[in-house]
Parts: C-alpha cells; sequence; structure tokens
C-alpha cells in the first residue's frame, strides 16, 4: 500500500517545488532568513548558552568565579532543603499536567464541541471563555485569592449564606486542597485556549465524513468517538505538548495565587518557584545554582516535548 | 543692513560663549551626588532631609533615586559594576550586603567617617565579614512586639499583660468576647519567625543562647530552643481558624477592621497602621515571657540597613562627607520624624509615642532578632527554613524537634561556629 505514489504525497511536493524555476537564489533566502534568524540568536540562543556557561562557575553575587565543572548541579541535589524541595516541586509539577490535561483539556473539548453546531451565541461564548486568559497571571491569581480568603472571601462567604458553611474551607491554606484550587484557577483561566485550536479543528472536519456516518447510522457519540476524535489527533498533540510546556514553566499563577514558597509547607510548590527563589532569594552563589536548574529544566522540558510531538506523530501516520 | 546682521550675528555668539563659560565655571563647583534607594515610599521625605543638607552645603545637589524594592538587589549589583553608577547606595543589612563588599564594590568607611554614634550590635549589620571593615552608615532599626487596639482592650477591661498568665488570660477573654484574639498570618512564611522570636526569645534565652550558638556550645536542637518552638502551638488556638490560609495583608486588614485586637509584629508596621487607621488608637506591648522562660521579656531587633559608597565613585570626597552627616543627630532625628521609623543614631528620639515606647522597650530588654542577624550569611538562610516549617507545624504535620533538627540541618551547611574556625 505504501508504495503507492498517492500514500506519500511529501515527495511529490517536494520534487515539483525543486524543478519550480521560480525557487530563490540561497542569497535571497538568507536575506529573508537572516533577520529571523538574528533576533532568535541573540534572544534565544545566547541566553540558553549563557545560562549552560553560568552553570558550570562559581559565582559570588554577580561576580563570577571559578569553573567548578557540575558542582551546581550536584549542589541542587544535595543541598538542604533544596534536595527535598526539588523532587516534592517535580511531583507537584507533575499532578498540574495530569489534573490540568484532565480538567482543562478535557472541558476545553466539551466547550468546543458544544459550539460546533449552534447558530446563536457560539460568538458570546466563545469569547467568554477565552477572556480569562487575556489577563495577566498574577492579576488571575491576585483576584481568585481574594475571592478565596477563608476570612473574607465571597467564595466562602456565599457556601455560607446558603447553608453550605461546611464546605467553605481556607482553599488556599490547606495542604489537601491548596494544589488542586491552583489547578483549578489556572483551568479557569486557559481552558478558551484548547477549546479554540480543538474547535478550529472540528471545523477543519468534512462535514461529508459525519453526514456519510449519519446515513450509516451512527449515533452523535460515536461519530465523535470514530471520526471527529482521530481526526483531532494532530490538534490533541498540540494542546498537549503546549499545557506540558505551559505547566512546567508555570510560575506567575501559583507565585500570586499562593506565594513564593508555595505556602502552605510547600504544598503547591512547583519548579518556577524553586527557581525563584533560587535565583532571587539564594545564598552568594545564587547565580550558578539557579542558572544550573533553569539548564536542567530546559533539558527535561525539551526531550519530553520532543518526544511527545514524535510519539503524536506516528499515532498519526497509523490512524492514516 | 548687513552691518546690522552682523552685529546681531557677533552679539549672539558673544552671548553663547559666555553662557558656555558660565557653564563651565558652574560645573566645576556643582556636584551632583545621585543616592540610590529602595524605598520609593519615602521619596518625599528624603527629598525635604536632604533639601536641609544642600542648604548647608552649597554647590552639593544630592538626588534621591529610589527603585522598586524587589528589583533593587540586582539593579544595585549592575549599577556598582561601571561607569553612570551611584554615588551613594541604601544598602541591606547583615547577609544581604556581603556579595557587594567581597566584590569590592564598596568604600570601607571606618576610619574615613565619624561612626561614634552607633553600637556595635548595630555597625554589625554594615561590617563584612571576612575583613570585619565597616561599608555603612546604618539608617534604621527595627523591633519586635505586640500592637493592640486600645479601644477594644478598654471594652473589656484588659490592661497591657505583664506575665504568661495575664497575657494568655487576656487572650480567652478577648476570644469569648468573639474577636480573634491575635490576628497573624501564617500564609505568608516570612511572618512566621518573627512571631517566633517576638513570642518566645525569653523560651530560648535570646542573647545567652545566641552566644552560645555562635561560639558552637550548643546548636538549634537545644531542649530549649525546640520548647521555644513548642511555645507557638500553645498561642495557636488564639490566631485565626486556618490560619495557614490567612495571608500577611488578610492579617493587617483584621487588626486595622477591629476583628483582631492584637497583631505581633514589626515596628515597621506604624506607618501603614497610622495610614490605614487613624482612627484606631493603637497601642504596643511586649509579649510576657512564656513559662519556664530563660529571661524577662525580650525586643528583638536588628538594623534595617545602611547607606554606603560606591567604590567607583566620582565624587568620593562629597560622597563620603554626606554618609558621614547621615550618622549625625540632625540626620537621625528627620529620619525617625518624617519617616515614622527608629533611628539607631544615638541622642535620637522618636515623636511618635508608639515609635517612642518601641525605642524605650528595645533599649530596656535588648535582644537580635538572631535568625536574621546571624543566619543569612549562607544558603539556606534560618528564616527561609524556619517558615515554612512552622506552616507544617499548624497543620500538625511536623513537631518542635523536627524543625529544630530541619533548622539545624539546613545552617550547618554553611555556618561555622567560632569555636570550630
Amino acid at each position: 500500500m505504501t508504495a503507492l505514489p498517492s500514500a506519500n504525497p511529501n515527495t511529490k511536493r517536494r520534487r515539483t517545488w525543486r524543478k519550480n524555476a521560480m525557487m530563490p537564489s540561497v542569497p535571497t533566502i538568507a536575506l529573508f532568513v537572516l533577520p529571523a534568524l538574528i533576533l532568535y540568536t541573540v534572544f534565544m540562543v545566547y541566553p540558553l548558552v549563557q545560562a549552560l556557561i553560568f552553570s558550570t562557575f562559581e559565582f559570588n553575587g554577580l561576580v563570577r568565579g571559578d569553573f567548578v565543572g557540575l558542582h551546581n548541579f550536584q549542589e541542587l541535589f544535595t543541598r538542604y532543603p533544596l534536595n527535598e524541595q526539588l523532587p516534592r516541586a517535580f511531583g507537584h509539577n507533575v499532578a498540574f499536567f495530569i489534573g490540568t490535561m484532565t480538567i482543562q483539556t478535557s472541558l476545553g473539548l466539551l466547550f468546543a464541541r458544544l459550539l460546533h453546531r449552534p447558530r446563536f451565541g457560539k460568538r458570546f461564548f466563545r469569547t467568554v471563555f477565552t477572556m480569562p486568559y487575556l489577563i495577566s497571571p498574577i492579576v488571575v491569581g491576585y483576584l481568585w485569592r481574594l475571592m478565596l480568603n477563608p476570612l473574607f472571601g465571597p467564595v466562602n462567604n456565599t457556601l455560607r449564606d446558603v447553608g453550605l458553611g461546611d464546605l467553605a474551607k481556607p482553599w488556599l491554606g490547606d495542604p489537601a486542597t491548596a494544589l488542586p484550587t491552583v489547578i483549578l484557577v489556572n483551568a479557569w483561566m486557559w481552558v478558551g485556549f484548547p477549546m479554540l485550536l480543538f474547535g478550529a479543528g472540528l471545523a477543519g472536519i468534512e462535514d461529508d465524513l459525519r453526514e456519510a456516518a449519519r446515513i450509516d447510522g451512527a449515533s452523535d457519540w460515536r461519530i465523535f468517538r470514530h471520526i471527529e476524535l482521530p481526526l483531532l489527533t494532530p490538534v490533541i498533540g498540540i494542546v498537549t505538548v503546549l499545557t506540558f510546556i505551559g505547566n512546567f514553566n508555570a510560575f506567575g499563577i501559583v507565585w500570586s495565587l499562593a506565594g513564593a514558597d508555595g505556602p502552605p509547607a510547600g504544598a503547591t510548590d512547583v519548579l518556577g518557584l524553586v527557581f525563584y527563589r533560587t535565583a532571587f532569594a539564594g545564598g552568594p552563589d545564587a547565580f550558578g545554582l539557579a542558572s544550573a536548574l533553569a539548564v536542567l529544566m530546559f533539558l527535561f522540558i525539551f526531550t519530553v516535548s520532543v518526544g511527545v510531538q514524535t510519539w503524536f506523530r506516528r499515532l498519526e501516520d497509523k490512524l492514516q | 543692513m548687513r552691518s546690522r546682521a552682523r552685529f546681531a550675528a557677533i552679539s549672539l555668539l558673544a552671548t553663547l560663549v559666555l553662557a558656555m563659560f558660565a557653564g563651565v565655571a558652574m560645573a566645576q563647583d556643582d556636584v551632583t551626588i545621585t543616592v540610590w534607594s529602595w524605598r520609593t515610599e519615602d521619596e518625599d521625605a528624603y527629598n525635604e532631609i536632604f533639601d536641609v543638607y544642600e542648604e548647608a552645603n552649597p554647590g552639593v545637589t544630592v538626588e534621591f533615586v529610589p527603585f522598586v524594592s524587589t528589583d533593587y538587589n540586582n539593579i544595585l549589583a549592575t549599577g556598582l559594576t561601571g561607569d553612570g553608577g551611584p554615588d551613594v547606595v541604601q544598602l541591606r543589612a547583615y547577609g544581604g550586603v556581603q556579595s557587594l563588599i567581597d566584590a569590592g564594590q564598596l568604600m570601607p568607611l571606618d576610619g574615613e567617617v565619624d561612626l561614634s554614634n552607633f553600637t556595635d550590635a548595630i555597625l554589625k549589620g554594615a561590617t563584612g565579614q571576612a575583613d570585619g571593615r565597616v561599608y555603612g552608615v546604618p539608617f534604621g532599626v527595627q523591633a519586635l512586639g505586640a500592637f493592640y487596639n486600645v479601644g477594644v482592650f478598654e471594652e473589656l477591661g484588659l490592661t497591657e499583660p505583664e506575665t504568661w498568665e495575664e497575657f494568655t488570660a487576656a487572650l480567652d477573654t478577648i476570644a469569648e468576647a468573639g474577636y480573634i484574639p491575635i490576628g497573624n498570618p501564617a500564609l505568608d512564611s516570612w511572618m512566621l519567625p518573627i512571631l517566633h522570636d517576638a513570642v518566645a526569645a525569653p523560651r530560648y534565652g535570646g542573647p545567652e543562647f545566641q552566644e552560645a550558638v555562635l561560639a558552637g556550645e550548643t546548636d538549634f536542637t537545644d531542649e530549649n530552643y525546640v520548647a521555644s518552638i513548642a511555645v507557638l502551638q500553645d498561642i495557636q488556638p488564639y490566631l485565626p481558624p486556618d490560619v495557614t490560609g490567612v495571608g500577611y495583608n488578610d492579617a493587617r486588614t483584621l487588626f486595622i477592621s477591629g476583628l483582631s485586637p492584637i497583631f505581633i509584629g514589626g515596628s515597621f508596621e506604624i506607618g501603614f497602621w497610622k495610614s490605614e487607621a487613624p482612627d484606631i488608637e493603637v497601642g504596643m506591648f511586649m509579649v510576657p515571657p512564656p513559662p519556664e522562660s530563660l529571661t524577662g521579656p525580650l525586643v528583638p531587633s536588628w538594623m534595617d540597613g545602611s547607606y554606603g559608597v560606591n567604590a567607583l565613585t566620582d565624587s568620593p570626597e562629597e560622597s563620603l562627607a554626606l554618609v558621614e552627616w547621615m550618622g549625625t543627630v540632625e540626620f537621625g532625628q528627620m529620619f525617625t520624624d518624617k519617616i515614622n521609623q527608629l533611628s539607631p543614631v544615638a541622642g535620637t528620639e522618636p515623636t511618635d509615642p508608639l515609635l517612642a515606647e518601641f525605642a524605650t522597650a528595645m533599649m530596656e530588654n535588648p535582644a537580635a532578632y538572631m535568625l536574621l542577624v546571624d543566619f543569612r550569611y549562607g544558603d539556606p538562610t534560618g528564616t527561609n527554613i524556619l517558615g515554612p516549617e512552622i506552616q507544617s507545624l499548624f497543620l500538625g504535620e511536623t513537631t518542635p524537634e523536627e524543625i529544630a533538627q530541619s533548622l539545624q540541618d539546613g545552617i550547618s551547611q554553611w555556618f561555622v561556629p567560632a569555636e570550630a574556625e
């Protein structure tokens, strides 16, 4: 089957492209690529390399000392209490990601599906659902912190007023509810984003397919499960990778909602906060140590993102 | 016509040349000293203070440039490395200033500037750990104590407690009347070591214990230190319910809204009480020593920061003269009057009655806020460990023994007692 030319349209397209007389010359291509490449190198590659270099040096304040090899990396895993905070924060990031995928991504998909059809209210609800992520995470965190305040917050006051006083919890002050609360607030903020992507994905599926299935007697659920969902695989892949990157770099929302040391007692501590504390509230060697942590976080996020993307691409191929 | 135009041109040129010469002449006499600070809220007060200095020192202009506090350390570290930096800089205290000293970015002041108005304990906060030299003229002192709402105390027939029994009895009365007795936060971890030291320093022995730890005769696992942490468990019932969910600003709101009549904290709150709750009469008392205390009541305090001179300044003479002036009673008195903080300069007297009470209490019952004063010279700092650990204590997840051990484990990674050196 794969030998059929139609099964591999990419090679064909590439061949015609090369033959094309309109193909610009190398200097022309370079001229167009260079501005972006220079900006990218100056603002992305250079700082990354710089961080990598910093991570192998000893620092005293901003003054660079001796080359220490992997000492900073070793410190990350041996210095108390960093050696306990780091794995705990990593665990919280994993929980953050799983929680977000379960709640935010499923809700995003649900809303996208619900808003795919109706003639009225579509635009209104789309706007409403996407509005929170136009606000800065710091502001969202601050607002929700006020809302969830155990003493004066409207959330608990409302619960008490309607006779559900038992449910009025110190949402951000109890280790059992603190991280789930952060995940929910974050989902509240971002749910519109997967919704938009899924919405675009659903709109891209040809109605002929749905009609054909319906004529064959398929229910709405079966159409969704066996036609729409498989065809949304590329979108699911993108959403997963973006969610993963966002969650493992989470900082602003946790910082403003809970605090710099992930209170209470580290229950909301994530890698971003550990980095922040190491870099800005750490000791004299903070610069090297924080750079080492930044390098590790980058390598981890980069590797997993590439891995997940490859996996989804294979899945797409299989489904095709 | 032509000659008139030429005359106009020549006279214009002459005026310009004259103006230029005048400018050069002025620039030779005039010096502008740039002062960097993290106190954006004190800009007006500082400008008024420096106006007085400018009047007394013609030809010197002092320019006060404040930056956002949280960014200040980075801005300063960069500003001190090259041209165009400040002349005089506000410096953090104790461990917070060491990296600038080690990097040689500050001018040593001892021997250059009269520091006779300061005690050694105060100067310690501006002293280099490695060379023992003084790099800053201290500007402020903070002290810990309990603020109370005089109106509520009068309404309930309470007076300032002098023993632990009176203290807890007062707390019970307050609770029965429907108030939250002590409206302190536990969500913001930095307030917790403050609460611990303000309430329980006498239990571990204050200055004597501090000396013993520094000398290596004991450490934080000492039974008295453990017992001092346990005191927090005794007062937890008087703190707000679900205290680990109550933030710093929530707690201050509890106090200014009258819902809670006691707030245990630092003298730096006085300005806030004054501006946000002008109608509430606020008093202060020292928290009485808990049972089995090793000392009488204590007022833990610390030097808040100092003013130093950039080693690369273009005007070293004028900069040194300015910081020397900041060590005089004239500056100290204006500082405490206009900024509502305690001045470390001997001979100054706060005009604000509440601040004066703090000053008297501090003078009569001196102690150091030990974790800040001695244990911020390395990573992790003492306060960074104790804060989250006390949250765990309030949540019932740890014990005072475990906390003391954790504190000792963290600090012993960089702290070397004098005996072992």
